[in-house]
């Protein structure tokens, strides 16, 4: 996103200068939930990945990794830990994804009070 | 030219104070006005406000690198805890907890830790000093959230800084754009006058 005025004369004000301020905010935010998502999702799918090899070995005590080390534990407590991040995980998922929804949402609000005031001096897209 | 300044109320620039060393970014309400108190000239304005712009620019660096630190840290905190609450869990089903631990890349040693009440915390700098569970619990929940809370005010500082850079940017822009168009007033001035003329 890039902000240029261009030859006019409007003249800015603090408002504006606030409204682009907090566009620039938002887009940031917008770039790091689009991130955070992505990791979200990885983790889900490695959690889901996981539960599945569980189903399919037939070994007892599964090495469990916490912290930095692997750590023995039965197969009924490792299932459910599973669930449980996968819950966690979703959970969270869930989270970034109705705050990327409100940012998003707000950006279209700021976009249409600026382009009406600036018109074509100001540019609000990615590049 | 002060009194002049503060006397309308448009022309009264808006700064926003410093915060934690970062000087805060002039907002300019009049373009000519600023021009006149600052009694520099264009080009001078223009360089003053990019060599503040490349300050910005350099704080934000240090900056996004405090942050990626924290961030690195505060999982590596979260782990240790994990660690330390099982151990406890532990504690009280008088089974021995087996583990395997990394030795080197791609070998792994099995481990089992009977009973005990105390853990060892490596504090860095060559340190590692004996806890009780309790206590390793608690120093590392407070290290934890230290942690997050200077995460906290580090975005906080990063967003400050942000808008003084989007304001500094938009005030070289109109600069420029002023600039401009006082030549353009000028062309046409001095055009029309020698035709008049």
């Amino acid at each position: 996103m890039q902000q240029g005025t261009g030859a006019s004369e409007t003249e800015v004000t603090w408002e504006d200068q606030q409204n682009i301020n907090k566009f620039g905010r938002l887009n940031n935010r917008f770039h790091e939930l689009e991130d955070e998502i992505k990791f979200a999702k990885e983790a889900i799918d490695n959690l889901e990945d996981a539960s599945n090899e569980l189903i399919l070995t037939d070994e007892e005590v599964v090495r469990f990794q916490i912290g930095e080390v692997f750590a023995h534990v039965p197969k009924e407590e490792v299932e459910t830990r599973i669930e449980e991040m996968k819950e966690v995980s979703s959970n969270n998922l869930e989270k970034l994804e109705e705050e990327k929804e409100s940012v998003v949402a707000q950006m279209a609000e700021l976009k249409k009070v600026l382009y009406g005031k600036f018109k074509d001096s100001i540019n609000l897209e990615e590049d | 030219m002060a009194a002049a300044a503060s006397s309308s109320s448009t022309e009264s620039p808006k700064t926003t104070t410093e915060r934690r060393g970062i000087p805060g970014a002039q907002f300019v309400e009049d373009v000519e006005t600023y021009l006149s108190q600052t009694a520099l000239d264009v080009n001078s304005t223009l360089a003053f406000l990019q060599e503040r712009l490349q300050q910005y620019k350099l704080v934000e660096m240090k900056l996004l690198a405090q942050q990626r630190g924290l961030q690195a840290k505060i999982p590596d905190i979260e782990k240790c805890l994990d660690v330390v609450v099982t151990l406890q869990a532990e504690k009280g089903t008088g089974e021995a907890f087996i583990a395997d631990f990394e030795v080197s890349e791609g070998i792994y040693s099995r481990a089992r830790i009977e009973d005990n009440d105390s853990v060892c915390l490596w504090l860095g700098a060559n340190v590692m000093l004996e806890y009780s569970c309790e206590e390793a619990t608690s120093l590392l929940k407070k290290n934890s959230e230290n942690a997050k809370a200077s995460l906290e005010v580090l975005i906080a500082d990063l967003q400050f800084l942000r808008d003084q850079v989007t304001i500094t940017q938009v005030t070289i822009a109109r600069v420029y754009n002023w600039d401009v168009h006082q030549r353009r007033i000028r062309q046409t001035a001095t055009s029309s006058a020698t035709k008049d003329s």
